[in-house]
């Protein structure tokens, strides 16, 4: 626990140009990242020796409405030598273009394509980079916030033209909000 | 070969380029089975999501209970008592050894051997009854909680495990008889699917596949999660890197799990099983006394609508396909904010193209099966 905390703040003066700021909690360091170098220091953190972080275990996209950079990109980087993990935070909005990693560790292809369908984070240096999760030619990115829970339209089979239609959505029955508050809770 | 596959994998798509008999290039096509998990989790409390986190990875149900669970549990800071996290590694590993057999029956009828698959649910069906005495249902258990476990073990359900155990163990050695020193068997799996060792680990991935290539790492040794420091066990894990090594590390890993539930059953201490003190805690600031009017709400099982503050973690668990692992982010109400889902087997699919360049068709259903994936955590 106390290597981790010394190691994230003598990466943090290694390279300080790029690295807005550090957050240690519980064990986990977060380093919020400018948005233009996520490929230089992701190489950096692979290959230096004290901080050998070489799988990119996950890549997850967040979306914020309230923020001004309204999307997040999270890579959380585990290390196989060190017992460790931290997270690196990078903030865009929806017309960035963040530079792909694909390059240093190869895992990350899918996971960047799953952050580009479902928040619409746009990755340079990708060929290849398309839908994996929805459905052909489907529209929009489901995980912002703006988009419903029920989606805007539905596929149902019409057996006069024998094939998938695709239709508005129709809900028959009215959007089940659960109220939470109880008597028992004090 | 199209979504729908005769065998167990789920609807994965795959575009194979051939050329005779060899494969040149291969495509997955995922999203068949993409149902929107992450969204609905923004959108229904811990405890409202619970019946769907088993719809991830069906097979091992537990342990997807388990990380959801996890998560808040790190965030808001909740503890839970021994008896219950001793519950928790009985039912995890239980899970893990029916994840495994139902991955051996498949991957024994993609190869051509059919009795397999019908001696395998053998055992599952044990396991399923143990799950539906001591949970109510046989493969979607709502069972975890945040705190502990949904409802105590009934009485005797202990002796029925043991004897299970007692059951289970030769029928492996059974498995292990008939199948590994098998001629056809070698043949068909020995040297197909070779990954090197710092290919597994460039290409994320985690679980058998990262151990059959000589990698020792278990997230149940490195986090120190639950109780399994307390149980000896050793870390099953081969150097060959190829399918073979991928088949003897998971009948290695059952033959431990096995061991591991003998352990902890006679390990199980007396004491609660869910921390009930955590939802009151977590909704109520400060301490309250004896004589306040409130109190009497203490022993009271009050709703578990817990308050998940602003922060964010990331919990992982050891599934018996890989690291599963839960990215939370808490936004100081009953909703999350962000729940990430990292099954391992949509980073572990990731190597099916790489692996399969250069060999023939018949061997795709092998590293597919090897490799060992469920579409419905791949997808969400």
């Amino acid at each position: 626990m106390t290597y981790n905390r010394l190691e994230s703040f003598s990466i943090v003066l290694l390279v300080p140009k790029w690295i807005h700021r550090v957050q240690s909690k519980k064990q986990e360091s977060t380093f919020y990242v400018t948005p233009d170098h996520p490929y230089e220091i992701l190489l950096f953190f692979r290959c230096h020796i004290n901080t050998r972080f070489d799988v990119s275990i996950d890549i997850c996209g967040v979306n914020c409405p309230s923020q001004e950079q309204r999307l997040r990109v999270l890579y959380q980087l585990p290390t196989t030598q060190y017992n460790s993990c931290i997270r690196i935070k990078i903030g865009v909005n929806e017309i960035t273009i963040v530079s792909s990693v694909i390059s240093i560790s190869p895992s990350a292809g899918r996971w960047e394509r799953e952050v580009w369908d479902t928040s619409g984070v746009h990755f340079s240096n990708y060929l290849g980079l398309c839908r994996i999760l929805t459905d052909y030619g489907f529209e929009g990115h489901p995980l912002r916030k703006d988009f419903p829970l029920s989606g805007y339209v539905e596929v149902r089979y019409n057996d006069l033209e024998k094939c998938v239609v695709y239709e508005l959505i129709e809900m028959a029955q009215e959007f089940c909000y659960f109220d939470l508050a109880s008597p028992w809770q004090a | 070969m199209g979504p729908h596959h005769p065998s167990m994998h789920g609807v994965l798509r795959l575009v194979v380029v051939p050329q005779g008999e060899n494969v040149i290039d291969c495509k997955p096509i995922l999203g068949y089975l993409h149902r929107g998990m992450e969204k609905i989790a923004e959108n229904r409390t811990i405890v409202q999501y619970l019946p769907y986190v088993t719809r991830w990875d069906y097979l091992a149900t537990m342990f997807t209970e388990a990380v959801t669970v996890n998560a808040p549990e790190k965030l808001a800071n909740i503890q839970i008592p021994e008896r219950a996290s001793y519950i928790r590694i009985i039912m995890l590993e239980l899970s893990r050894v029916a994840s495994h057999l139902l991955w051996l029956g498949p991957f024994l009828a993609d190869i051509g051997a059919q009795t397999p698959f019908f001696y395998i649910f053998r055992e599952r069906e044990m396991i399923y009854d143990l799950f539906e005495a001591a949970t109510g249902m046989r493969m979607m258990h709502n069972y975890f909680r945040i705190g502990g476990v949904a409802a105590d073990l009934p009485y005797g359900w202990v002796d029925k495990c043991l004897d299970f155990c007692q059951y289970c163990l030769p029928k492996i050695y059974e498995y292990e008889r008939l199948i590994t020193r098998n001629p056809i068997f070698l043949k068909r799996v020995k040297g197909v699917g070779f990954i090197s060792r710092q290919e597994a680990i460039n290409w994320g991935l985690s679980g058998p596949c990262l151990r059959a290539s000589g990698v020792q790492w278990d997230l149940r040794k490195i986090d120190h999660y639950e109780c399994y420091d307390k149980i000896d066990w050793q870390i099953k894990w081969q150097t060959e890197g190829d399918s073979l090594a991928r088949y003897l590390v998971r009948i290695d890993e059952m033959k431990e799990s096995i061991n591991i539930i003998q352990q902890a059953l006679k390990l199980l201490p007396g004491g609660p099983y869910e921390n009930l003190e955590g939802r009151r805690i977590a909704q109520e600031k400060g301490r309250m006394n004896w004589n306040s009017f409130n109190y009497q709400f203490v022993g009271k099982k009050s709703s578990p609508t817990i308050k998940l503050p602003r922060q964010e973690h990331y919990v992982r668990v050891e599934a018996p396909k890989g690291e599963l692992g839960v990215f939370l982010i808490g936004d100081d109400s009953v909703f999350p904010w962000r729940f990430k889902i990292r099954p391992p087997g949509f980073a572990n699919l990731q190597i099916l193209p790489q692996l399969l360049k250069g060999m023939k068709l018949a061997d795709i259903m092998t590293i597919l099966g090897s490799i060992d994936i469920i579409m419905g955590e791949v997808d969400r």
